[in-house]
């Protein structure tokens, strides 16, 4: 018996006439949340439709772009530049100033990713061809100049330093036992 | 100040005496009786002091003296001037001795490549 109302329960949650919680308690919608005129729609093919979700999104006809339709779900929703918050202008008095939006712009669909503290978009201040050639060129000069380092080394102009008992034999760990090969004599001069 | 590695890379490549390789000159050219260097600290006086190996040198002895009169003068950290300038100089003269034998070998190199180009010029 139980089992039976819980199954019809759960049958009604999930076929709830319209978003919010009130909706699927009581059978009615509450007037918070997104109005199902604001909510993203399917993907506009005539002319009409595009206009009706460039004014739904609050964007020029001219400025409005859909995804292409290749079934990934975008619907109606504009394809905006992907350009991060970076690049907004940091004067200008924006209504969130970090966020460099204002009230009722349209968002871009990875807004999140485009914000400052994230992906970074603008122009490096050097042309990048320009930025590598330096970089690696000094890398690469470094490199040389250390290798011609290793050819041709700077040194004292003296002889090795000499040291007694046969250049320490025992002492680096000779073999007491074995004679080493070379018995180095040392002279004064 | 360089002169050596104009030389060694530029001007006399042959004869300018390379110091990592070994040398194979006879010490004894040149000398009618050469004296061997004496080392005066034993093995076992160094291993007592527990020396570091770059340290066992010829000059060993000085540095023997100056540490124990360190350890007897301790607080007194100025007190060892005499044993450090000992050390010093005896470290100083081994020095010079390197400057000499790398002066020798590079005119007994200079000398060997005379002594080779004369009968092909006579």
């Amino acid at each position: 018996m139980a089992g039976v109302g819980f199954r019809r329960w759960a049958q009604a949650l999930t076929k709830g006439k319209g978003p919010g919680f009130s909706a699927l308690l009581s059978g009615s919608r509450a007037a918070s949340g997104p109005s199902k005129d604001t909510m993203v729609g399917p993907c506009p093919e005539t002319a009409e439709e595009r206009a009706a979700a460039a004014k739904k999104y609050s964007m020029r006809v001219e400025d409005y772009e859909p995804h292409p339709d290749k079934g990934e779900g975008y619907g109606d929703y504009p394809k905006l530049p992907d350009r991060s918050q970076h690049e907004r202008d940091p004067w200008y008095k924006w209504d969130h100033p970090d966020l460099r939006r204002n009230w009722g712009e349209p968002m871009h669909w990875d807004f999140d990713m485009f914000i400052r503290n994230r992906v970074d978009t603008s122009p490096s201040p050097v042309a990048w061809a320009t930025a590598c050639k330096q970089l690696f060129g000094f890398i690469g000069f470094m490199l040389f100049m250390f290798y011609l380092g290793e050819k041709f080394p700077a040194y004292q102009p003296v002889a090795p330093k000499q040291y007694p008992y046969n250049g320490l034999y025992l002492e680096k760990g000779g073999d007491p036992e074995k004679q080493p090969e070379e018995v180095k004599i040392n002279y004064e001069i | 100040m360089g002169a050596h590695l104009v030389r060694r890379y530029v001007t006399e490549t042959d004869t300018e005496p390379d110091p990592a390789r070994k040398r194979d000159i006879d010490p004894q050219i040149g000398f009618d009786v050469r004296k061997e260097r004496e080392m005066i600290a034993s093995q076992e006086q160094m291993n007592l002091a527990q020396l570091p190996l770059e340290q066992r040198d010829y000059c060993a002895h000085h540095l023997l003296t100056l540490m124990k009169c360190k350890r007897d003068n301790w607080p007194n950290f100025l007190a060892c001037k005499h044993e450090r300038h000992d050390w010093d100089y005896c470290q100083h003269q081994d020095y010079v001795m390197r400057m000499k034998e790398y002066e020798r070998e590079r005119r007994l190199q200079l000398r060997k490549k005379r002594i080779e180009s004369q009968p092909e010029a006579a």
